[in-house]
């Protein structure tokens, strides 16, 4: 469960992102987030993980009140929420199951558990056969898999995606939105920034649309609606 | 929070590799601390035995005071009583006229018939030492203006400029290597900064996947830590192997001697390496406050 309650966002340079946004997206749910360049779409997503604290307003995300979180929370509070971006953020030097098992090591899973939770990701991504290669090696579709693995080798409640389709071509978005809507199907809340008008447009699902900072569209099984 | 033996090797490795990463400012800021720790050590080495050795001065100082031809030698003892009670004088000795020129006599050995003819021009004589080796103008002064002192005479105050003269040079030594300490932290922790901005977008993955800011730092931590204590072996070494050579050729010439190299080392070596230690904890955590903020 994600929810907002009049979420103001002022950036330290006075630029005013967001005003006044209230949303609930209940578990479970696969969400759309649309709208203009500059609208505030990275912003919306960002205050989820605590990449940007709001100004004013209250933010719940799987339980942790994200606003009031402690510091020494943070940490707790990102392993229950996957983030994917545009640009995959791999390490160029290690190879795909090494990036997965990063994020395993850094928690200090046991080495157990690492190998087996890196070995389902893996099949659930359909990347077993490319284990051992570096993300270099791989095409963009394959390597903003590998990054999607490593946001669910914790097995998050919610993950979050700025744009995850912005960098491919029509064919590996379509694949990596099917696999978004196969994580989904496990019960884990999907949250999509997109530009992707085919996409969206194609698996219908909510859309919330912002423009200027506020929410000016929210519609389950919504169209992208905009001619960008 | 117990941190997991396995962890602790990981930072241990990551920190070991991170001083490869950019070795040539690593060298630097190792070197800068080694040079620091070496004139610290050489110092520390250098005041131990100057101390000593002041304090073996220290143990035989004293003054002579002449006494007047016309005082009687019943009124000697009353003298002496009055010499003994001025504050800060802590033994009075006795030297009569017989016993100074039988001294004479045998320091002049073979030539000592150069003074047979001219009977006892020595004066009765007393010998006076104090506990503070700064007091003795001022005692001396006050001996000279007691009745029957004639004069009084002690060694141009050689040790009290020479202990004044060290002071100077200590303050001065201590200024100096608190301004090298605090060049080496400026290295350490710029080195520190620099790794870590070559390694920011695993900083930032990491964050990101839920790692402790404690689990972030570790390498940095281990890395800074690491400069530190090569910055202190490296001098300690140098110092140890120097220090015994040294004190091997010093003790070819009998009266001069250097303190026992184990003695003077042992703690010599312990300073040093919590210099280094402080140096390397202390940089590592000012760059990582001013750069690994979540
Ligand atoms: N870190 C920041 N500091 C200052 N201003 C920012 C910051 N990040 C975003 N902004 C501003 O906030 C506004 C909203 O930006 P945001 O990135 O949320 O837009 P967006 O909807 O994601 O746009 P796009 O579709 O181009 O990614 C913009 O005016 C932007 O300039
Ligand atoms: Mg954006």
């Amino acid at each position: 469960m994600i929810e907002m309650q009049d979420v103001w966002k002022e950036y330290e340079n006075g630029v005013t992102a967001l005003s006044g946004v209230s949303v609930r997206i209940p578990q479970g749910s696969f969400v759309y987030v649309v709208g203009p360049s500059g609208a505030g779409k990275s912003t919306f997503i960002k205050l989820m993980y605590r990449q940007e604290r709001p100004t004013k307003g209250h933010i719940f995300v799987g339980g942790f009140n994200i606003e009031r979180l402690r510091e020494s929370q943070i940490p707790i509070m990102r392993r229950h929420v996957g983030v994917v971006f545009q640009d995959y953020k791999l390490l160029q030097q290690l190879t795909v199951a090494e990036n997965i098992a990063f994020a395993l090591e850094v928690i200090e899973a046991s080495r157990r558990t690492i190998q087996k939770r890196v070995q389902e990701v893996l099949e659930l991504v359909g990347l077993e056969d490319k284990r051992n290669m570096l993300p270099r090696e791989l095409s963009g579709g394959e390597q903003q898999r590998v990054a999607i693995a490593r946001a669910l080798v914790n097995k998050p409640k919610v993950v979050v995606a700025d744009e995850p389709t912005g960098n491919l071509d029509p064919d590996n978005s379509w694949a990596i939105l099917k696999l978004l809507e196969r994580v989904n199907d496990r019960g884990t809340t999907i949250v999509m920034a997109t530009h992707n008008r085919e996409l969206v447009n194609a698996c219908k699902k909510r859309v919330i649309a912002i423009e200027n900072g506020r929410i000016s569209r929210d519609e389950e099984r919504g169209d992208y609606g905009y001619e960008d | 929070m117990a941190m997991k033996i396995r962890t602790i090797g990981r930072h241990g490795r990551e920190g070991f590799k991170n001083l490869f990463r950019n070795g040539w400012m690593t060298f630097a800021a190792i070197s800068a601390v080694a040079v620091t720790l070496l004139i610290l050590g050489a110092s520390l080495v250098l005041s131990v035995n100057i101390q000593s050795m002041s304090l073996n001065i220290e143990n035989q100082l004293q003054f002579n005071a002449y006494v007047s031809d016309r005082v009687p030698n019943k009124e000697l003892p009353k003298l002496a009583h009055e010499l003994r009670s001025i504050h800060g004088v802590r033994t009075v000795t006795f030297i009569s006229k017989a016993e100074g020129l039988k001294r004479m006599k045998q320091i002049l050995q073979s030539n000592s018939d150069l003074i047979n003819g001219l009977g006892n021009p020595l004066p009765n004589e007393f010998v006076l030492q104090v506990n503070n080796p700064h007091q003795i103008p001022q005692i001396a002064n006050e001996v000279k203006h007691v009745r029957g002192i004639e004069k009084v005479q002690y060694g141009a105050s050689v040790v009290p400029k020479l202990l004044s003269v060290m002071t100077i040079v200590r303050d001065t030594a201590i200024i100096f290597i608190a301004g090298l300490i605090v060049m080496g932290m400026f290295l350490i922790s710029n080195t520190v900064k620099i790794t870590i901005f070559t390694r920011r977008r695993e900083i930032e993955i990491m964050k990101l996947v839920g790692a402790t800011d404690g689990f972030i730092r570790g390498p940095f931590f281990v890395e800074g830590t690491l400069m530190g204590i090569f910055g202190a072996l490296i001098p300690s070494v140098l110092l140890y192997e120097g220090y015994r050579w040294i004190r091997h050729q010093v003790a070819l010439f009998p009266p001069f001697s250097l303190l026992p190299t184990p003695y003077v080392m042992d703690r010599v070596v312990l300073v040093l390496l919590a210099c280094g230690l402080f140096i390397g904890v202390w940089g590592s955590l000012v760059s990582m406050r001013k750069f690994l903020r979540v």
